[in-house]
């Protein structure tokens, strides 16, 4: 790359509660329109804004664990501008004081630490959406009022790869915290992106452009790698003066940026302070008890699984992409399952049938207590591996406990006097292979191995039909 | 019999000597009447029936209520034609309040369009006139309540006060208006004008009405973060008239004659009227003293709160839009849509009101006027705490005298040297202080008022302050015109 | 001179999407006027500057958040009863053209 490119961003995510963040409407993504909606939501007359404490906490929740400074009173600010998705006429946001200002965040860029600089995070709430048709626009109050999470970095950013790392390392954080499910496809994250270039050795910033509204990661990346390119080819042909400070947004048919307004046409929005909510001063307990909640992160939980574990980087990555994986995972570990073995069953055979059944983990029936019916009855040479994964399969099937197949209908023979007795029947009808293997033949004892389970219909315990076999032949 | 004060009314019907449907009859008759001579109303709610008589002292009393109320299934305007057909789904928390207390809610009154005026004059139903004399203003903007209590309509109905919309109205009516601390009483539902200043309230003909009246509407709210907990206070319970050894003061810069040499006979006279009120007090042991304050802070109250009150109202006025409710606007595109229905639907003064608050806000003219504003009126409420410190309150005339004529009335700022005199009750919305208006005279057969206001939270104690001015003088519980027909 | 003009106070205007007549646009400017001198005198006042603006009415007030718990929505019929323009479910304004 010819110039250096700076970028900073803008990350939206709806935070996850029971109810919206000044109203007590369902927070609920419903297909009905209009279904989760109160007075507050559409603004009648008289409705006065009743700040959640749930959002309230977790918005702080996010703002510890991004080391962010807290403000000592949480105040809201009103954005005031005209548009039918925002029936107040204002959105209720935090200008002032938001919830955390000046955090820091050391990311992974593959393989590289990279410290992304926080200018602030602030809890605000979202607008109506609008369903455009031919002849009308259609309004639909049920996403109004649903609480955001606005966080803003320093344009600290250098490449779209380190935008999109740090956009999932955040992601990851927030649902590690239970703060959001933080689910693009349910566009539950929407981010404004802003690019501009330099030569390396420039003191000064380059024209900022802003892209609004871009709504998935992969988006993201497109957008920088295009506006850095387009920006550039303007700077070659000595027209880096028509790079101008504008807001574009993303088009995802042509992959180009396109022109929305300029900064002349920016809105005044009139920000001032909200007199109907107090303000609330925050206290040391509550913020230490939010403290003493954070979850482990990924980033230490990855640490874990490959110091104290000994997974390998690539298996604990995987394991760390969602959390309810690594729960699934830890899970397996606190029961007494090796870790190499739930690593292995979790990434290999779990990982197959939930893509396979298109089903989610938190729906997935064999919960790590019945995985460990398994992979303690394989440890204990009471099943096959091959058993094994058959159990697995039909406890899934019949949704009952492995148990039921261990014990019962796939019960192997481990008794050591009933294989005693059906290996010396064995033995005493094939006397030639028996000389043979003597006689340094010895890849002959799978031969063996195969009678017993042929005769056993594969339910002889291998591990002591190994063992009686190796007593009896070498001795 | 509706020109009865509570306690005679309640008296009466659990006597059996009149019933609740007679009480609501005859206030629904009034209104009718009422309404030719002053058109206080915008809806009078004809079928509106009596209510079982308990021990409550309410039970079965009829009242009205100023339309930027919200009521469920009735017509709330706030007085504008942006609103002329709304009906909401649910009622304010006042009302609901009130309403398990057992009143009954006959008519809904006028008012300056959402409370943004102090005339009487701007209620898209028309002009409110004073029951004293129709030629004359009731102030306002609680100007139909005010109208129809002074007129014997009923003993009480509902107000909102966000500079001195209460307490102004009902000084030039002749009866009493309070507005308790902000925050006991909830403003869900009430239309918003400037939401850190507006006070709900009530306008009654008697001190201890009024108590009642706001120990029924007052209480912590679910949906109004800014209300608090005063089960502990029972205004009526702590009425006892004893006074001695409470300290008042007024403000030099306001009632001292000197301060106005062009002072007319009307302003010599109400200063005179007010010094006898405060003889009277002292009559009484009650210690007042004279305080001097900055000039210079005094005189900027009013462009403190026109910066303010304008600024908030210029937000808490866009919901009004057309979209969702009130009468669509005409228009192509969403914008027109909705400036052909606001261009349409506010009356000019509004208009002005909000082009002023849009500049107050403006990036580059927010520190000048916005934030500076916020800052005088920290340093004037300082001031009054400070004094409250070793004060019980404030007592001061309320405006210059007497009603003006309607003709050739405006709702301007004035550079007048008796601004501050006009405007100073900004105060006590200000600080949120509670604060009540009662009358204390007579000026050309006109009534005018004096205002005691106190320190936050103190509302007991300045109704018993202003229970025992009432008590020394017979302006309790007076109708405009006499006790006979309206 | 003023330092306002008819175009400013129009301007404000439209973008509170209000139109204005000649004599309210008149009105506007003469009260502006006198607001701006006494802010003028606020602008004055010695250490101004280190006070800090009131916001709310009690501003040494505490209180509690409210738990999060969702109530039922409100009805749809409620929703739409003072609406002129809907369908089905859903308020209908003119395009909005993004």
């Amino acid at each position: 790359m010819k110039y250096k490119a700076v970028i900073g961003l803008e990350m939206h995510c709806e935070i996850k509660s029971n109810s919206k963040v000044f109203s007590s409407a369902k927070n609920e993504y419903d297909e009905l329109p209009n279904c989760n909606v109160s007075e507050i939501d559409m603004a009648f007359p008289g409705m006065l804004p009743v700040l959640n404490k749930e959002c309230v906490r977790k918005a702080l929740l996010a703002s510890l664990v991004l080391g962010c400074k807290q403000p000592d009173y949480i105040y809201f600010d009103r954005k005031n501008y005209y548009y039918p998705d925002l029936p107040k006429g204002y959105q209720i946001t935090q200008m002032h004081a938001p919830i955390g200002v000046d955090g820091k965040l050391v990311i992974d860029v593959n393989g590289k630490e990279k410290e992304v600089l926080i200018h602030d995070i602030h809890l605000e709430e979202d607008s109506a959406s609008l369903d455009h048709y031919s002849d009308a626009t259609l309004i639909d109050y049920n996403r109004c009022g649903v609480p955001l999470l606005e966080l803003v970095t320093e344009p600290c950013l250098n490449s779209a790869e380190e935008a999109v790392a740090f956009l999932e390392t955040i992601r990851r954080i927030y649902q590690y915290c239970d703060i959001s499910d933080a689910d693009t496809k349910k566009g539950q994250i929407r981010c404004d992106v802003n690019v501009s270039i330099m030569n390396e050795e420039d003191k000064t910033l380059g024209t900022k452009v802003e892209m609004k509204n871009v709504n998935s990661f992969s988006n993201v990346y497109d957008t920088i790698i295009y506006e850095i390119e387009r920006q550039s080819k303007l700077k070659d042909s000595g027209r880096y003066d028509e790079v101008i400070q504008e807001t574009r947004r993303f088009d995802e048919e042509t992959g180009t940026t396109i022109r929305m307004r300029g900064k002349v046409d920016a809105v005044d929005y009139k920000y001032f302070v909200e007199p109907n909510i107090p303000k609330y001063k925050l206290n040391n307990k509550w913020l230490e008890e939010i403290k003493k909640s954070i979850p482990m992160l990924p980033k230490d939980r990855k640490k874990m699984y490959i110091e104290k574990y000994l997974l390998s980087e690539y298996d604990a990555n995987i394991i760390i992409k969602e959390r309810i994986t690594a729960d699934y995972f830890e899970k397996c570990v606190i029961l007494g399952i090796n870790p190499k073995t739930a690593a292995n069953w979790l990434i290999v055979q779990i990982v197959a049938y939930l893509n396979k059944n298109d089903i989610e983990l938190k729906d997935f029936y064999l919960q790590p207590e019945y995985l460990k019916q398994i992979t303690d009855a394989q440890e204990k040479g009471i099943i096959s591996s091959k058993q094994a994964k058959e159990i697995f399969n039909k406890s899934l099937e019949e949704k009952r406990e492995p148990n039921n197949y261990i014990s019962m209908d796939n019960g192997q023979i481990s008794d050591e006097k009933e294989l005693n007795i059906l290996i010396e029947n064995i033995l005493s009808n094939n006397t030639k292979q028996i000389e043979e293997y003597k006689n340094g033949k010895t890849n002959l004892f799978d031969y063996f191995v195969g009678q017993v389970m042929k005769e056993t219909k594969g339910k002889a315990n291998p591990i002591v039909t190994k063992k009686i076999l190796k007593d009896k032949l070498d001795n | 019999m509706t020109e009865l004060s509570i306690e005679k009314l309640h008296e009466l019907l659990i006597n059996g000597e009149v019933s609740s449907d007679e009480l609501v009859k005859e206030a629904i008759e009034k209104s009718k009447k009422l309404q030719k001579k002053c058109n206080p109303f915008v809806t009078i709610i004809e079928d509106a029936e009596g209510k079982k008589v308990t021990d409550n002292l309410l039970s079965g009393i009829p009242y009205g209520i100023k339309d930027n109320y919200s009521t469920k299934g009735i017509l709330s305007t706030g007085s504008s034609n942006t609103l002329k057909d709304y009906v909401p789904f649910f009622d304010a928390t006042a009302v609901v309040n009130l309403k398990k207390a057992g009143v009954v809610a006959v008519n809904k009154t006028a008012l300056d369009e959402f409370g943004m005026g102090g005339t009487g004059t701007t209620a898209h139903t028309g002009i409110i006139k004073n029951p004293w004399d129709i030629n004359r203003m009731c102030a306002g903007s609680s100007s139909g309540s005010a109208c129809a209590v002074a007129s014997g309509v009923y003993p009480f109905a509902l107000g909102s006060d966000t500079g001195d919309s209460i307490r102004k109205p009902a000084a030039f009516c002749g009866i009493v208006g309070y507005k308790p601390t902000y925050g006991m009483i909830s403003r869900y539902g009430l239309f918003p004008f400037a939401s850190s200043l507006d006070h709900c309230g009530v306008l009654t003909r008697s001190v201890k009405d009024a108590a009642i009246v706001v120990d029924a509407m007052k209480g912590k709210d679910d949906k109004d973060l800014t209300t608090w907990d005063s089960s502990n206070i029972n205004l009526y319970d702590s009425i006892d008239g004893k006074v001695q050894g409470k300290k008042l003061f007024y403000i030099k810069e306001i009632v001292d004659l000197d301060n106005y040499p062009n002072a007319s006979d009307e302003l010599k006279k109400h200063l005179s009227i007010f010094n006898d009120s405060i003889e009277n007090l002292r009559k009484l042991g009650v210690v007042i003293n004279e305080i001097s304050i900055d000039k210079n802070l005094l005189n900027v109250i009013p462009s403190v709160y026109v910066c303010i009150s304008c600024a908030e109202a210029t937000s808490n006025l866009s919901n009004l839009t057309g979209i969702i409710f009130g009468p669509r606007g005409k228009g192509k595109t969403y914008i027109d849509m909705m400036k052909d229905y606001r261009t349409n639907g506010f009356s000019p003064l509004i208009k002005r009101r909000l082009v002023i608050g849009s500049y107050i806000l403006q990036k580059e003219n927010q520190e000048r006027y916005f934030v500076n504003a916020g800052r005088v009126r920290r340093l004037i409420v300082d001031k009054m705490k400070e004094l409250f410190k070793e004060y019980d309150g404030l007592i001061l005339p309320v405006s210059t005298g007497i009603a003006p004529y309607l003709d050739g009335s405006k709702d301007e700022l004035s550079k007048d040297d008796t601004a501050i005199l006009e405007e100073h009750l900004q105060i006590g919305n200000f600080g949120g202080f509670p604060s009540i208006t009662i009358p204390n005279g007579f000026i050309d057969n006109m009534p005018v008022g004096i205002n005691v206001t106190g320190n936050c939270f103190d509302d007991a104690n300045v109704l018993n302050i202003a229970y025992a001015l009432e008590s020394t003088m017979n302006y309790k519980g007076m109708i405009a015109g006499g006790n006979n027909e309206i | 001179m003023s330092k306002f003009t008819s175009a400013m106070v129009d301007d404000y205007a439209d973008k509170l999407l209000i139109g204005l007549s000649k004599e309210e646009n008149d009105l506007v400017l003469k009260e502006f006027d006198i607001i701006d001198e006494n802010m003028q005198k606020i602008a004055n006042m010695e250490g101004i500057e280190s006070v800090e603006a009131m916001t709310h009415a009690l501003d040494d007030f505490t209180y509690d958040l409210r738990e999060d718990i969702a109530k039922d929505s409100i009805a749809i019929e409620d929703l739409l009863k003072n609406c002129d323009n809907y369908e089905d479910r859903e308020i209908s304004v003119p395009k909005v053209i993004e």
